[in-house]
C-alpha cells in the first residue's frame, strides 16, 4: 500500500514528491509528541513508585491524560520575553532544538520495511543533527539575557561537545565492524541471534555510548545544565509556556532517539534474540519473529533505564562530568577502537 | 588486594548497581500515599483550625467580653467592642477574627476563662476574597452552633491533660 | 529550470547573503551566527553535488564544534557596546586589501588556467564515503599523516603554552574522593557510659569553673 501511494504521488512530478514528503513528515511529527506525552507520564509514575508514592492518578483513568492537561496549560500560557532579551533568537531557539530532534527520525528505520528515507550516510546524518542541536541550547541561554540561563547554556554546551567525541568514537567501532554508515546495513550485519549482536565485541563502547547518550540528552545524573539547586532550571529558565514545552518535547524525543540508536547499533535493532523464533507462527505470521515488536521491547528497556537511573543517582559535580568524559570515556573508546580495528584487519588478512 | 578490589568495584560499577537494585526493590513495595479528599489522616484532638464561639446548653453565649483573647493575640487578629445588655450582663457587640491575620497559635483559647473562643479541628475552609476571611460574631457563633458536638467531644477527651 | 537547479540558486543566494552578513553584522554574535548559516548552506550545496560525506562532515566539524567554541568565546566577551570595538581603519585596511587581492588573484588563476577545475568529478559508484576513504588512506596517506602530526604538535604546543601549574590553585581529585571509605575518615570509639554521681559532682563544682573569673563575679553567684 505504501508503494502504491508513493507511486501515485510520483506521477505528479515535483509537486507530488513534495506532498509525499510532507505526508511522511506528518507521519513522524504527529505520533512523536503523543509518545513523549505518555513517556512523561511513565516517568512520573516510575519515579513515584521508587519513592513510595503514586505520581499522577487524577486526570483520566490512572492519570493517563496528565501530560495532555499539562500541555494544554502550557499552550495557553503567555510567552514572556525578558527585558533586553534578543527576541528573535529567544523565540527561534526552542524551535531549533525541536527541529533537530525530529529530523533525526527521517533516517531511523524501525523495522525491515518501515523507514522514511534510506540514505548512505544515515549515521553521519544523525551525528550531524545531534551536534547542531547544541545551537538551540546555546542561543536560548544567550538570548535570554539572564545569568542562570547563560551559565546553564555554557555548561550544557561544554558537556555536549565533550560527550559527542566519546559517542563519535563509539560509533567508529560500529562502523569498523559493519563497513557501513547506513543504519539498515548495520542492523542486517547483526543477523543471526543474540550472539551476533554488536554488544559483545563492542561491550565497552556500548556502555560508553549509553552513558554518553544520557549525558548528551542532559538527563540525570548528568543534568548539570539545569541543576535546580544552583541554576534554577538552566538554559531555559526564562522560557515559559509553549517555548518551554518545546524544549521539554525535544529533550524527550532525544531520549527516545538515543534509546532507539543504542538498540539499532548494538542490540540488533528489530532482530529477535533467538533465530528459531522466526519459525514459530502460523499462516505466515510470525508474531515473535524479527520485527517492530522486538525493537519496541528493547527500546522500552532503555527508556525505563533512563527513569530508573534518574530515580537512583544524585547529580554529578561539574568537574566530575568533565573528567568522566575526557579522562575515562575518550581514552577507553580510543583504546577499544584500536583493538577492533586491529582485529578486523587481522581477520581480513588471516581469517 | 584491596586496590585490586577497588579497581574492579569501580570499573564494574558495583556501587551503581547496588543503588539501582535498591530503587528497583522500592518500586514493588507498598506506597504510603493518602488520597487526600477521599482519604484523610486522623487529626489530633488538639488540632487548631477554624475559630468558633461556643454557647452554654441553655443557648446563652459564653463570652463575657473580658477581652483577654484580644490582649493575648500575638497577631492582633481579634477585635472586640463591649456594651451592657438590657439584663445588665457584660456582652460583646462586636467580636471579629481576621482569619488572614491569625497564626493559629491557640492562645485565645487558652486565655479564655469561659471556654468561649475555641479553635475547631476544621481546616478545610476558604474564602475567595479578603472579606470572606473576616469572621464576624454571627459567623463565629454559627460555626460554634454547627460543630458544638465535635468541639465538646474533643474538649472532653482532652480534659485530663489540661 | 529543474528542481535541483532551483535549489542550487536558493542555497547560493542564502550563502552569499549570510557571507555578507558575517562581515556586515554589527554584533559579533550575529556575524558568528551568519557564519553558521553560511556553513549550513555550503554543506547543502555540497550534498546537492553528491558529496554527502563532505557536506555532513563540514556541518559536524565546523558547525558542531568549531563555531560552538567561537560562540563560546564571543559570548563571554563584553559585547554590550559593539561601537567600542570598532577597529582602526588606517591600521587594518592595507593588510586586508592585500589579502583580498591575493585571494582574488588565486581564484582568477584557478578559474582561467586550471584545466581540471571546470569538469565535475564523476560521482563514484561505490558511494562517496568509501571513495573518499580510499583516496585518503591509499593515495594520500603520507600527506594525511603529515597533517595529523602537524595538528597534534599544534595541540601539544597550545596545551604546553597555556597549561601552567598554579601553585596556589587547589584542585579536587575525584578518583581519590571516590576511593575514600568511611573507615578512612571516621573512627568509631567504644566508651563506657558516665555514671550519675560523676555528673552530680560536676554540677556542684560547676560553680567553680564559672566563678573562676578574675573579678570573682561568676554568673552563677
Amino acid at each position: 500500500m505504501i508503494d502504491a501511494m508513493a507511486h501515485f504521488f510520483a506521477e505528479w512530478g515535483t509537486l507530488g514528491m513534495l506532498v509525499w514528503t510532507l505526508l511522511k513528515i506528518i507521519c513522524i511529527a504527529l505520533p512523536l509528541p503523543i509518545i513523549v506525552a505518555f513517556y512523561v507520564y511513565a516517568e512520573r509514575r516510575v519515579i513515584g513508585a521508587t519513592q513510595w508514592r503514586y505520581g499522577p492518578t487524577r486526570v483520566g483513568p490512572y492519570g493517563l491524560l496528565q501530560s495532555f492537561a499539562d500541555l494544554l496549560k502550557m499552550l495557553f500560557k503567555e510567552i514572556i520575553w525578558p527585558q533586553r532579551a534578543n527576541k528573535g533568537l529567544f523565540t527561534i531557539a526552542p524551535v531549533l532544538v525541536v527541529i533537530t530532534a525530529m529530523a533525526s527520525w527521517a533516517v531511523i528505520p524501525v523495522s525491515d520495511k518501515l523507514w522514511l528515507t534510506d540514505i548512505d550516510a544515515s549515521l553521519l546524518y544523525i551525528m550531524m543533527l545531534s551536534s547542531v542541536g547544541v545551537y538551540g541550547i546555546i542561543l536560548a541561554g544567550w538570548s535570554a539575557n539572564s545569568r542562570y540561563a547563560f551559565l546553564g547554556a555554557m555548561r550544557s554546551t561544554a558537556q555536549l561537545i565533550s560527550y559527542e567525541l566519546a559517542m563519535g568514537f563509539a560509533l567508529v567501532g560500529v562502523v569498523l565492524l559493519t563497513h557501513s554508515l547506513n543504519l539498515l546495513e548495520i542492523v542486517h550485519h547483526q543477523e543471526g541471534g543474540i550472539l551476533s549482536w554488536h554488544v559483545w565485541p563492542l561491550l565497552p563502547l556500548f556502555f560508553v555510548y549509553w552513558f554518553a547518550g544520557i549525558a548528551e540528552t542532559n538527563r540525570h545524573p548528568f543534568d548539570m545544565a539545569e541543576g535546580e539547586s544552583e541554576l534554577v532550571a538552566g538554559f531555559h529558565v526564562e522560557h515559559g509556556g509553549i517555548t518551554f514545552a518545546l524544549f521539554f518535547l525535544a529533550e524527550y524525543i532525544n531520549m527516545i532517539i538515543i534509546s532507539v540508536l543504542i538498540v539499532i547499533l548494538f542490540l540488533g535493532g528489530w532482530m529477535a534474540p533467538f533465530p528459531f523464533l522466526n519459525e514459530i507462527g502460523f499462516l505466515g505470521i510470525t508474531p515473535l519473529g524479527d520485527g517492530f515488536l522486538w525493537l519496541v521491547v528493547k527500546v522500552v528497556f532503555f527508556l525505563f533505564a533512563y527513569l530508573w537511573i534518574r530515580a537512583t543517582f544524585p547529580r554529578y559535580r561539574y568537574d566530575q562530568i568533565m573528567r568522566l568524559g575526557w579522562k575515562v570515556f575518550i581514552p577507553l573508546t580510543l583504546f577499544w577502537v584500536v583493538i577492533v580495528a586491529v582485529a578486523t584487519q587481522w581477520s581480513r588478512m588471516f581469517g | 588486594m584491596e586496590r585490586a578490589k577497588q579497581f574492579f568495584k569501580t570499573w564494574l560499577l558495583w556501587d551503581m548497581i547496588t543503588g539501582l537494585r535498591l530503587t528497583l526493590r522500592r518500586m514493588f513495595e507498598p506506597r504510603t500515599t493518602v488520597f487526600y479528599p477521599e482519604e484523610k489522616t486522623p487529626k489530633s484532638r488538639r488540632f487548631r483550625g477554624m475559630h468558633a464561639l461556643r454557647r452554654y446548653e441553655n443557648g446563652e453565649e459564653r463570652c463575657i467580653a473580658c477581652k483577654l483573647c484580644e490582649a493575648v493575640c500575638p497577631a492582633l487578629a481579634i477585635t472586640i467592642d463591649i456594651a451592657e445588655r438590657e439584663d445588665g450582663t457584660r456582652r460583646t457587640t462586636r467580636y471579629e477574627v481576621d482569619m488572614s491575620k491569625c497564626i493559629y497559635c491557640g492562645m485565645c483559647e487558652e486565655s479564655c476563662p469561659v471556654d468561649s473562643i475555641v479553635l475547631t479541628n476544621i481546616h478545610e475552609y476558604h474564602g475567595e476574597s479578603h472579606q470572606d476571611l473576616y469572621f464576624t460574631k454571627e459567623m463565629l457563633l454559627a460555626v460554634g452552633d454547627r460543630y458544638e458536638r465535635q468541639i465538646a467531644h474533643d474538649r472532653a477527651g482532652d480534659a485530663a491533660y489540661r | 529550470m529543474s528542481f535541483l537547479a532551483l535549489l542550487f540558486y536558493i542555497f547560493s543566494a542564502i550563502l552569499l547573503a549570510s557571507a555578507l552578513g558575517v562581515i556586515a553584522a554589527r554584533h559579533p554574535v550575529h556575524s558568528a551566527l551568519s557564519l553558521v548559516l553560511a556553513f549550513f548552506t555550503m554543506a547543502a550545496l555540497w550534498i546537492l553535488l553528491g558529496a554527502e560525506f563532505l557536506g555532513l562532515a563540514l556541518i559536524i566539524i565546523y558547525v558542531g564544534a568549531v563555531m560552538v567554541f567561537f560562540l563560546f568565546v564571543i559570548m563571554m566577551l563584553d559585547t554590550r557596546h559593539p561601537e567600542k570595538i570598532k577597529a582602526n581603519w588606517r591600521v587594518t585596511l592595507p593588510p586586508l586589501v592585500l589579502i583580498g587581492i591575493i585571494m582574488f588573484a588565486e581564484l582568477a588563476m584557478l578559474i582561467m588556467h586550471g584545466s581540471h577545475a571546470r569538469e565535475a568529478m564523476p560521482v563514484p559508484e561505490a558511494g562517496n564515503t568509501l571513495a573518499l576513504g580510499q583516496a585518503m588512506f591509499d593515495r594520500y596517506i603520507y600527506s594525511l599523516e603529515v597533517v595529523a602530526i602537524l595538528l597534534l604538535s599544534a595541540m601539544v604546543a597550545a596545551i604546553a603554552l597555556t597549561h601552567r601549574k598554579n601553585p596556589l590553585a587547589k584542585r579536587q581529585d575525584p578518583s581519590k574522593q571516590m576511593a575514600v571509605k568511611a573507615e578512612d575518615r571516621l573512627r568509631l570509639v567504644k566508651m563506657t557510659a558516665e555514671r550519675e554521681e560523676d555528673n552530680e559532682s560536676d554540677v556542684s563544682s560547676g560553680n567553680v569553673s564559672l566563678g573562676n573569673k578574675p573579678d570573682g563575679k561568676g554568673i552563677s553567684s
